[in-house]
């Protein structure tokens, strides 16, 4: 039973990919079937003819508002998966995310800052994520080196650095946004997380640095196994540990600022879905990686089709839908985590 | 002077230790290939330090360690953990892995990074077999007992296939079936495949058994090395570890064995005013009577004995008076008058339940003599007289004529019951 849920999940999560991509692009104003946007892909990739009988403006919806967003939140949620897959290995604890552990709100401080240096529209989008993956990377080493206290990082401990390092980043980018001017509606809305509506050029803004991120957690992930056993085992398997660290935790960064660039502070994600999915595929990161990154893109997708179609014509920020979702699971995590800790002392 | 053999673990003059505090200091050592050697000492001697000096876990602030020929801090931690793997104490995963997931980490060494080839699956299944955990293969780690833990991190390290293997307490949490199983297995591996295998034990009886060599730490030196004869001694017990223990070599290897007693209250040979009970033993018979009668603060005499008993052994640590001839001899005419005198001034006389023959029926025509001249003797019988007569009848003779004038006795604690507490 357990192997065959095993063997079947990564093509069942990729079969779920697709559906979820599907869904995104059928509803808004104007609902667009599936087997229509499948015709009008095949022919936009000119593997067919221009379907007949389909109107121009169906086209324009699906492909210059519907797929970009779709998209981008399939590489914003496998993103923030992946990044939170990573970081739950190298800090040995389950409860670890981008979110909680502050390095999202180090890679909006970063990404904001240059936004407002940079006279807005003047900074490309690369300048915008580079800014915020500087910001993510000492945010983590900072939480890494308060949080860790012995072989491994307590929950207590995990949650206060972060708490800790979030509020001190909170409150810096509240000084900055103090500055800001009128920008500082179009901040406080990308702050609250959303997929916005800046289209494909938020896509090609992330898509790099997602890549990247994950061509990088994919090469770490058997030792990730490794280092989810304690330094000193990894060690003795042979992983060089501390080079290791920092490249894991680069990654990570990575993955949270391409993340937090293009959408904002979405929490969550990245703790639900490894979570989710240690359950499903097993503990080996070479099949949660996947899983979770392809789970995370399905969330993803999914949560912001709630949070703009929930109380049309307004539209929900994404990381509230998503925090409505986490928060209540993150408490059943945290008790549950005690109760272990309570049974085994 | 050998040759240092190559292949082999070797330190030499090792100081170590974490931040300020040193812990090992000045060690030199070697563990040879084909052979198990085990590393001793009190908590806190150095023992896991020194298996992290030579896993590359801890560098060393001056000496120098060489495994198979290699300095593993002048390789990278991949090549060093493809000579020395680590069997740990504890593993605790942060995840729930399965056993076989936990296993196959044992290949990382070897292995290209994503794929376990034919090769990594033939060396786990192996190692799954040899542990005895291959029905444990798809059970996730949190499921298992802790013996079935320590025996699936076992696997994780033969899994990994190094010529040196180092291990750290691997029987912990073993029931005795695996234990010697799995030593039986660690002793295979130096003779049969020839690896060197360096094993901390805190049960000496265990290091007596199954290591070739045994090195001694403590306070971070070395302070005794080589067979087992050599270093599990009485002194060693007491010098390292602070007890006084019996070392006496046991069972079918003849090794030295160690028997831990709780130390005795009572050990003055006269305390004043104490009466005296005057016990006759022999073959071990008598060892917790005279042990029993001690602590409830008699003073306690005995004899007569032939060195070498176990009783006159027994008697000699708890030291009490004791009459005592030499081993397998007729009790001689002179031994024989003072422990009449022996027994006549003593309060009490407990005669057990010992073997008589020859050699030692003449404490049963003494005890007889006491008796009938009016003195309290107690018979200790849990094993008929029939039984224990090895004089052809005349012990079981005198023994019914003792019966008669004395009191018999079930049970050590029977005995007890009637003399009451000294108090």
């Amino acid at each position: 039973m357990r192997t065959i849920r095993r063997r079947w999940a990564i093509p069942a999560l990729g079969a779920l990919l697709v559906g979820a991509v599907l869904a995104g692009v059928a509803f808004g104003t104007i609902g667009i079937a599936p087997a229509t946007s499948v015709r009008l892909m095949l022919w936009k990739l000119h593997l067919a003819h221009r379907p007949a009988g389909v109107a121009e403006s169906t086209a324009v919806i699906l492909f210059q508002l519907r797929l970009p967003r779709v998209l981008l939140a399939a590489l914003v949620g496998a993103a923030l998966a992946a990044a939170g897959t990573v970081f739950q290995a190298l800090f040995r604890n389950p409860m670890a995310d981008p979110a909680i552990i502050g390095v999202s709100s180090g890679a909006a401080l970063g990404a904001i800052v240059v936004i407002l240096l940079g006279a807005g529209e003047a900074l490309d989008a690369m300048g915008v994520s580079a800014a915020a993956f500087v910001g993510a990377l000492l945010t983590a080493f900072v939480v890494y080196r308060l949080a860790r206290l012995g072989p491994s990082v307590q929950v207590a401990t995990l949650l206060l650095s972060g708490i800790a390092v979030a509020a001190i980043v909170s409150a810096v980018i509240s000084l900055v946004m103090t500055f800001s001017g009128q920008n500082i509606r179009s901040i406080y809305f990308w702050l609250l997380g959303g997929l916005g509506a800046r289209g494909w050029q938020s896509v090609i803004a992330a898509l790099p640095f997602v890549a990247v991120g994950m061509a990088l957690a994919a090469a770490s992930a058997p030792d990730l196994n490794l280092i989810a056993l304690g330094d000193e085992r990894a060690a003795q398997l042979g992983l060089p540990v501390d080079r290791f660290k920092v490249v894991t935790l680069a990654t990570g960064s990575l993955l949270t600022a391409a993340a937090v660039s293009v959408s904002g502070l979405i929490g969550f994600v990245g703790l639900m879905t490894p979570h989710i999915l240690r359950l499903v595929v097993g503990a080996d990161h070479r099949r949660l990686l996947p899983a979770s990154i392809l789970g995370g893109a399905s969330f993803m997708i999914l949560a912001d089709l709630v949070a703009r179609t929930a109380v049309r014509p307004e539209e929900i920020p994404v990381g509230a839908v998503t925090a409505v979702l986490g928060g209540p699971f993150f408490l059943y995590l945290l008790r549950r985590e005690r109760r272990a800790a309570g049974a085994r002392a | 002077m050998r040759e240092p053999e190559p292949r082999g673990l070797e330190l030499h003059v090792v100081h170590a230790g974490y931040g300020l505090r040193p812990v090992l200091a000045g060690v030199s050592m070697r563990a040879e290939p084909g052979r198990v050697t085990g590393l001793i000492g009190p908590n806190g001697s150095g023992k896991t330090t020194l298996v992290r000096v030579a896993s590359r876990g801890l560098r060393p602030s001056a000496g120098s360690v060489t495994v198979a020929g290699v300095d593993p801090y002048a390789v990278s931690a991949r090549l060093s953990a493809r000579i020395v793997g680590v069997v740990p104490q504890e593993l605790a995963p942060a995840f729930e892995y399965t056993v076989l997931e936990l296993v196959l980490m044992g290949r990382a060494p070897h292995r290209s990074r994503w794929g376990a080839g034919t090769e990594d699956w033939a060396h786990a299944r192996r190692a799954m077999g040899a542990a005895n955990v291959l029905h444990l293969a798809d059970r996730p780690i949190g499921e298992l007992s802790g013996g079935e833990r320590q025996r699936a991190v076992l696997a994780q390290a033969l899994a990994q296939d190094t010529p040196i293997l180092l291990l750290d307490e691997p029987t912990t949490h073993l029931d005795i079936r695996h234990l010697v199983e799995i030593l039986g297995l660690v002793r295979g591996l130096a003779r049969d495949e020839g690896r060197t295998v360096l094993v901390i034990f805190h049960d000496l009886n265990l290091a007596s058994a199954y290591c070739d060599e045994i090195v001694a730490l403590s306070e971070g030196r070395v302070v005794a090395a080589g067979s087992p004869e050599h270093v599990i001694t009485r002194g060693l017990v007491r010098d390292v570890f602070g007890l006084e223990a019996d070392v006496a070599p046991a069972g079918v290897t003849g090794r030295p064995s160690v028997v831990l007693s709780p130390p005795v209250a009572a050990a003055s040979p006269n305390p004043l005013g104490a009466p005296r009970a005057h016990v006759v033993g022999g073959a071990g018979r008598g060892a917790s009577v005279m042990r029993a009668l001690a602590e409830r603060g008699f003073a306690v005499s005995t004899g007569v004995l032939h060195v070498g008993d176990t009783d006159a052994a027994v008697a000699e640590r708890l030291n009490l008076l004791r009459i005592s001839v030499p081993p397998f001899s007729i009790i001689d005419a002179a031994s024989a008058r003072d422990v009449r005198s022996m027994m006549a001034e003593a309060s009490l006389v407990v005669v057990c339940d010992a073997p008589f023959g020859p050699g030692n029926v003449e404490n049963l025509r003494a005890a007889l003599h006491v008796a009938r001249s009016g003195g309290a003797v107690a018979l200790l019988q849990q094993v008929p007289i029939e039984e224990r007569d090895f004089t052809g009848g005349e012990a079981t003779a005198l023994w019914r004529e003792l019966a008669s004038c004395a009191t018999t006795y079930g049970s050590v604690d029977a005995v007890l019951g009637a003399v009451g507490p000294r108090d």
